[in-house]
């Protein structure tokens, strides 16, 4: 059913659109994140803030008179001066900081903005997602997408040959089988948690639908969870910018800008 | 106090200028009324319709964490705080049929409540105690808002470093939930200084920059443009959503 060469239509414009826009917004979501969080450098597993139940945490300190930036993972201190606790603070110097100023949003210390384009952003990320899953089930690129239960015994020998430890893919549609667990993953795991993760955080909506708060352990455990499900969609995202350069760069940026795709050998067409 | 080296600097660079936070260009431009309408969305998406959660005592924080500006230092504060605030009185005014000059003991006598909630900062961390207070709703009932009211708009004794006075400011539906205290004690002990004595607010629904400590009046008004930077607090004049139910 392959035909390299032939070029396919696989990428309908408000499905195209929706992946720039969130594109965009997790970028601003990922860095006014980290200056919302750079207020209070720890993350707790409980409901009230607890040193006792601490996972992580940033700090610094002087040690012989020179500012020491640290990590605490789990009781386990690492010194991390310019990376983490003691870092570069956006307006040319270095201070006492979780996260440099390089990846925040705005660079120097200020929650107040950091909220308003994380608030901001995530109104956008929940518009682009909402309108994708619509148009997606229109086009019936979401059926295609979707990780089956005839798609599981696929997923070891996608895995293998990947790892060139196997010639070919298995036959597959338009996305393999791993394509399709990890599209599965983001589209109704992460992008739903790192939602509700984030509302379980306002007290208004603890308020409002208490039971949400209750669910994620409390409220430093959801906003636990939260930074936990960014960086599992950066790691996400880190591998997703991977594959998009090793399968064909210039076809694969082809397909998301005009919807185009040519296809190449070992290639599934349709479901 | 360890509270930070970090909320310190947060501090340092929002008031650096004096008259607002440092800003960068992007957050400064013609976008920013983009990015303040935010708010607006949060809140007609969540308003609050509900009850905050309630606690056992056995979450109580003893040590309630000590948060906001500087414990007042000037020679009235000082004066209310050595007489145990035998003098203090609580104004009630504005759009107010009946203004109100309230003592500490008049206060109780409308009736107090007690109620063990999470206190939810901006910054991101929690911290639950037990407060005990007159609902904000019989206070203002005692003065009788005018029809034209909107907002109950709270002055405070407390100012920060360049002088500017701290206040907060609740739509009168915000101040009528049944949750939000004029809170008098903290875990069974009368408010001490550092925690917002004699009189402060608690709204558990809300994030903790709205809870204003060190309360001298509350005035009843129709609007809040005007008053200050004309965003309805202190901490809003510099950026933060007025609604901060999240």
């Amino acid at each position: 059913m392959t035909e390299p060469g032939r070029d396919v239509y696989r990428h309908g414009v408000a499905e195209r659109t929706t992946h720039w826009l969130w594109a965009l917004a997790l970028l601003v979501l990922f860095m006014s994140g980290l200056q919302i969080f750079n207020a209070a450098p720890y993350l707790d597993a409980s409901d009230k803030s607890d040193p006792q139940r601490r996972v992580l945490a940033f700090d610094a300190q002087l040690v012989a008179g020179q500012p020491v930036g640290t990590t605490t993972v789990f009781g386990h201190v690492l010194h991390t001066t310019h990376l983490f606790g003691y870092t570069d603070d956006g307006m040319g110097g270095e201070d006492e900081r979780a996260f440099p100023g390089w990846i925040t949003l705005p660079g120097p210390q200020d929650l107040a903005d950091g909220r308003r384009w994380h608030l901001l952003f995530a109104w956008v990320l929940v518009f682009a997602f909402v309108v994708y899953l619509i148009a997606a089930a229109a086009r019936g690129t979401l059926r295609e997408l979707v990780l089956r239960p005839s798609d599981l015994p696929k997923l070891l020998p996608m895995q293998l040959y990947y790892l060139r430890l196997r010639p070919h893919p298995p036959p597959h549609g338009t996305y393999n089988p791993l394509q399709k667990a990890t599209y599965t993953l983001v589209f109704f795991v992460f992008f739903p948690l790192l939602i509700l993760t984030g509302l379980a955080l306002g007290p208004g909506v603890d308020a409002t639908v208490p039971w949400l708060t209750v669910v994620f352990g409390g409220r430093q455990f959801a906003r636990l969870w939260h930074f936990t499900l960014m960086v599992l969609l950066f790691g996400y995202f880190g591998t997703h910018l991977v594959l998009v350069v090793s399968t064909g760069f210039w076809n694969n940026m082809r397909s998301m800008i005009t919807g185009w795709y040519r296809l190449k050998e070992g290639d599934g067409v349709g479901p | 106090m360890k509270r930070g080296l970090f909320v310190a600097s947060s501090l340092a660079a929002l008031g650096a200028s004096g008259c607002g936070p440092i800003k960068d260009n992007l957050t400064n431009g013609p976008f920013r009324n983009v990015l303040a309408s935010a708010q607006w969305y949060n809140r007609m998406a969540i308003d609050t319709r509900g009850l905050a959660r309630l606690y056992p005592d056995s979450a109580i924080d003893r040590n309630f964490r000590v948060n906001g500006l500087d414990t007042p230092s000037d020679d009235r504060y000082k004066r209310l705080e050595r007489d145990g605030f035998r003098d203090y009185r609580l104004v009630v005014d504005g759009l107010a049929e009946r203004p109100q000059h309230l003592s500490l003991a008049e206060l109780r006598a409308i009736g107090t409540l007690s109620q063990t909630t999470r206190h939810d900062c901006v910054e991101g961390w929690s911290a639950i105690g037990a407060w005990n207070g007159v609902r904000l709703a019989a206070v203002l009932a005692l003065a009788r808002p005018k029809s034209t009211a909107r907002f109950c708009i709270f002055h405070c004794f407390d100012r920060d470093s360049s002088g500017q006075p701290y206040y907060e400011s609740l739509g009168l539906h915000q101040a009528a939930h049944p949750q939000t205290l004029l809170a008098l004690d903290l875990n069974g002990a009368a408010l001490d200084p550092d925690h917002g004595a004699p009189v402060r607010l608690r709204i558990p629904t809300q994030l903790g920059y709205k809870s204003a400590k060190w309360i001298s009046r509350l005035e009843l008004a129709s609007t809040l443009s005007g008053l200050y930077g004309g965003s309805g607090g202190y901490w809003e004049d510099q950026g933060y959503d007025w609604y901060a139910g999240i």
